[in-house]
């Protein structure tokens, strides 16, 4: 059996490939063909026709297909027209422009320069041309005959795309190259790919057995790509009871596994949602927990490192446009010219960004505790009215000074992918998120339990009066912490930048959130602070995943919070204290 | 004291503006008005409406005016508070006596205003995409309707050989509306219910009321969603088709972009994105995702460039209080503007008349006007015929165009038109 396998699989195999070795030698033979294909397709206007032109193409080895494909999905294959006449010429352009901006142009077709009239070649101005039109369909097509080719390629990404995408199209003839491919490939990743490429194949193979074993194949692989085509499967064989019976089993196992994939990504999205709030609501369990001030502004706060960020990438980039305020006449406009770094370099912009945000809040926050809040320790409902009033003013601000459409803020591109481990995606964003809540919860406790100003701190939190008359400088002690909790938001912001929308309103999205986080977990309590956070970020996501509906979810969550402060209403960790305020 | 104070103030600015207003007027002028909301949620996206209006009947004034006489635009703000809308509306029509408006972004307003439009008398026209199943006597709605917007963006899936369709939205009626009549165009084309994601509710009878996935303005959290769709279009051959709105785009683009998914891989088309929206978008995340308008700034033709240019040229010399003058674009919800204007005064001189019923008659039986988005014509339905593209975003925060549609006919009442095709084996 396993010998008629091998015949029926391999051997034609071995033939193709023979076939792609002399296909790849005679290349200089086959390089017309190949080139005239594109240049029709290049002109053909029938999208179907176009594709089709395009995937003749497949399993063509010709080296001028993969420059050409990529010059036309770059724009710059150009239509030139000559002057009376109808037809148009696909012509490639060269690198060197002379005086006038003109370049020599060689023609798709045949690889000669472009000509005029006279037999002499023609430099041409791109600008006076279209160029060749493409859409995500051509460009889709493109790729399957790229992809061919990427079976290949030196990068583990595309050699993974590539032999996923010649597995979905279920198609026998592609089988052989994959069959090559698997023999000599000890990458633990694009050998599950090819598995469950191969499998698919045989899906639609004549023989039952084999088609049998391909369902098992995928099933065992938990291949959730494959449910679509196994669903297929399950109809197409219905007169054949055990293939059948084979393809159901495997959609059970893949069903299976979806649910395990749900389960472990359901928690990871609920530790990095509880991170976010965690990392918002931080701050405010300094300035609102500890020092009892209700700061309605700390959104603001961590809308101000938000646009620390905003500004900071403006200036590793092409600059940025600042309308500063003034009460009487015209704004001041500020110009911060760019460095215009792009790459690597312009990614750094975000460890940058950090620092200069926690700075940024921290000294808004220094300058607003100076103003308004040292007035209000011992009125807490006062200090409530009068932040808010504040938080209204630096909306305001905002506004006036970065526009009130959204910024646009870029992810650094070391925060825009993900890991994929066993089909649960681990973002890069989320697991940055989750890293940075870990170092500043640490960081935090560090200050407070093994410094000299964090010990200060708690002892004018828990006692202003005995703290002052101990020769505690009680006044700077409560302008640094409130500074330190303001830059906490700031540092915030700088996150939140990367995850949502940057906007003057940025701010009233996350401050409910926050203080919900605080006063379940107990105010005046880290600890209890850090347990909602995590606590709600779970159950929200958990939530979403078994209703399958956003809204409702997060409805639950706050109906449960009602409910369990009637229960609890100190929160979760209540602080025992001997003074007789509380 | 201060309170009456400041009462006394503002009336005496409201009889210094309403005077401001009134002035001019005179037997050569005729009063448009202009309803829009300029401050609140709405403001980012409707001042660029004010703007190109008045753009337009300056340019109108400049070559003499609708019949001889100079348009005379009265300004009024809905502020994106709906029943202030339908107050405003009640002032343009009772005490200024305009002979037409120009308005509305959001369905909402619409809704509003429609009454009073009816029983004053009224022409409304309206220039926003909207989810249709309306046909009002005293509005025109020069807007995309569904099928010039989201039926040609599921053929040209159809045709790209797109299986899976998950269908995204804001939580509101244009979205809801939209993707039940795509629900149906769908089944019609022999989608299989199971290849259409994001859920479905129904009511007791078993009928489907609402279908796709629905998030609230302003959420921010698509990480469940993004892995939903992740799951669902693993087979391949899948898209995306979202009416979110507005600035819930950059979470969830970001989160799409950060999940591995792309526009090769699984495209996603929005409705509600447009070259105006980009400007507070990141582009980079966007890249080759589409776009489905019946104008895109790229249309490569005469009309277009002189629209723009005399735009721009208006913009940098306008002397409208607080105009945004530096990095605009032009849009469909804008053009949608300019050609309203341009039919009602053709409709005008063709009736000779600034009647209302006059001008709607002119208007039903056809008027045609060469737009910056190529030919459009006045229907007896109260929309236009029109050219329908179909665009993919560039980094610049443009659209490369890849699939026009000529002259597709805009037709409000889609639901329940398209009939189930029993799925072809």
């Amino acid at each position: 059996m396993t010998y008629r396998l091998l015949r029926t699989a391999l051997l034609p195999g071995i033939a193709q490939a023979m076939f792609w070795f002399l296909l790849g030698s005679a290349a200089a033979l086959s390089a017309s063909t190949a080139r005239q294909t594109i240049a029709t397709a290049i002109l053909e206007e029938d999208a179907e026709k176009k594709i089709g032109l395009i995937n003749s193409l497949i399993g063509n080895a010709d080296p001028a297909i993969k420059p050409l494909f990529d010059a036309w999905k770059e724009d710059a294959i150009f239509l030139y027209k000559a002057e009376g006449s109808a037809t148009k010429v696909p012509v490639s352009v060269g690198e060197e422009k002379d005086t006038d901006g003109r370049q020599a142009a060689t023609r798709i077709d045949d690889a000669q320069p472009l000509k005029a009239a006279d037999g002499q070649p023609l430099r041409i101005l791109t600008a006076d041309y279209d160029s060749a039109e493409h859409d995500s369909a051509i460009r889709t097509a493109m790729k399957g005959v790229l992809d061919l080719l990427d079976l290949a390629s030196p990068d583990r990404a595309r050699r993974i795309q590539a032999i996923e995408m010649l597995g979905k199209s279920q198609e026998a003839e592609k089988l052989p190259p994959l069959l090559l491919v698997q023999k000599n490939v000890t990458d633990t990743k694009v050998r599950h790919a090819l598995r469950e490429a191969i499998a698919l194949i045989q899906l639609k193979d004549e023989k039952p057995e084999t088609r049998t074993a391909a369902a098992q194949e995928l099933g065992a692989l938990g291949s959730i790509a494959s449910q679509d085509f196994l669903q297929q499967f399950v109809k197409d064989n219905a007169d054949q009871p055990t293939v059948a019976r084979a393809g159901t089993a495997a959609l059970a196992a893949i069903a299976n596994h979806v649910r395990n994939v749900n389960i472990v990504g359901t928690g990871f999205r609920g530790l990095s949602k509880g991170s976010i709030l965690l990392v918002a609501a931080i701050g405010l369990a300094i300035t609102f927990g500890l020092m009892g001030v209700i700061n309605m502004a700390h959104g603001e706060l961590i809308a101000v490192g938000a646009y620390t960020t905003y500004v900071v990438q403006g200036i590793f980039a092409t600059g940025v446009v600042l309308q500063i305020p003034t009460f009487f006449g015209q704004p001041i406009t500020v110009r911060l010219s760019g460095m215009n770094l792009s790459g690597t370099a312009l990614d750094n912009y975000f460890l940058l960004a950090l620092p200069l945000s926690f700075l940024m809040a921290a000294l808004v926050g220094l300058a607003l505790e100076r103003s308004v809040i040292r007035f209000l320790y011992r009125r807490p409902l006062e200090s409530l009215l009068a932040t808010w009033g504040v938080s209204l003013v630096l909306q305001q601000l905002f506004r006036l000074t970065f526009g009130a459409n959204n910024v646009q803020v870029y992810s650094p591109s070391w925060l825009s992918g993900n890991w994929t481990v066993s089909d649960v995606i681990f973002g890069w964003n989320r697991v940055f998120v989750i890293g940075f809540a870990i170092a500043i919860i640490f960081g935090t406790h560090l200050l407070m339990t093994k410094t000299p100003l964090g010990l200060l701190i708690r002892a004018v939190m828990q006692n202003r009066q005995m703290a002052a008359c101990m020769g505690v400088k009680t006044e700077r002690v409560n302008m640094l912490t409130f500074a330190f909790g303001s830059g906490l938001g700031g540092l915030a912001g700088a996150f939140i930048s990367q995850l949502g929308n940057v906007g003057p309103g940025l701010g009233q999205d996350y401050i409910v959130d926050a203080f919900m986080t605080v006063v379940v977990g107990g105010v005046g309590n880290l600890v209890g602070t850090v347990v909602s956070a995590l606590g709600i970020g779970l159950m929200d996501q958990s939530l979403q995943q078994i209703l399958l509906n956003p809204v409702l979810g997060k409805i639950l969550v706050l109906g449960m919070i009602i409910l369990f402060l009637q229960w609890r209403p100190a929160g979760i960790f209540v602080t025992k204290s001997r003074s007789l305020e509380s | 004291m201060t309170l009456s104070r400041s009462l006394k103030f503002l009336a005496l600015a409201g009889a210094i503006t309403s005077t401001i207003f009134t002035a001019q007027a005179a037997d050569d002028t005729v009063k448009v008005g202009v309803l829009h909301s300029l401050s609140g949620t709405m403001a980012i996206s409707e001042t660029s409406l004010r703007d190109v209006l008045l753009f337009t009947f300056d340019e109108i004034n400049a070559k003499g005016g609708v019949m001889g006489k100079k348009i005379q635009p009265v300004v009024v703000d809905g502020a994106s508070n709906w029943p202030l809308f339908a107050e405003k509306a009640t002032q343009l029509l009772e005490q200024d006596k305009v002979a037409v408006t120009f308005g509305c972004w959001t369905s909402v307003s619409r809704k509003s205003v429609l009454p009073v439009f009816e029983k004053d008398k009224g022409l409304l026209f309206y220039p926003v995409q909207y989810e249709g199943e309306e046909l009002s006597p005293n509005i025109f709605y020069t807007a995309e309707a569904v099928n010039q917007q989201a039926t040609p963006a599921v053929d040209y899936y159809l045709a790209a050989g797109k299986k899976k369709f998950y269908l995204l939205g804001s939580d509101y009626v244009y979205p809801q509306t939209t993707n039940l009549v795509l629900l149906e165009y769908l089944l019609s084309k022999g989608v299989p219910l199971e290849n259409i994601g994001g859920g479905f509710k129904k009511d007791e009878s078993g009928k489907i009321i609402s279908a796709g996935k629905y998030t609230p303005f302003g959420h921010t959290d698509y990480q469940q969603i993004v892995s939903e769709i992740k799951q669902f279009t693993a087979g391949g051959k899948a898209c995306v088709i979202s009416t979110l709105n507005g600035d819930t785009n950059v979470p969830f683009f970001k989160e799409y972009a950060a999940a591995g998914l792309t526009a090769e891989t699984c495209p996603v088309v929005s409705f509600s994105i447009s070259e105006d929206e980009f400007r507070g978008l990141p582009a980079k995340q966007l890249v080759g995702q589409l776009g489905c308008w019946t104008y895109f700034q790229s249309i490569k033709s005469d009309a277009n460039k002189k629209f723009i240019a005399d735009f721009q040229k208006w913009l940098k010399s306008s002397t409208v209080p607080g105009i945004v003058k530096e990095g605009r674009v032009t849009c469909s919800p804008m053009v949608l503007s300019y050609n309203g204007v341009y039919l009602w005064k053709a409709a005008v001189e063709k009736a000779k008349s600034f009647d209302v019923e006059k001008v709607v008659a002119e208007l039903e039986k056809g008027i045609s006007f060469d737009g910056p988005g190529g030919k459009v014509t006045s229907q007896k339905n109260h929309h236009l015929t029109k050219n329908v593209f179909i665009g993919e975003t560039k980094a610049d925060g443009q659209f490369k165009i890849v699939k026009e549609y000529k002259d597709v006919f805009g037709e409000p009442f889609l639901k329940g038109t398209f009939k189930p095709k029993t799925a072809a084996k």
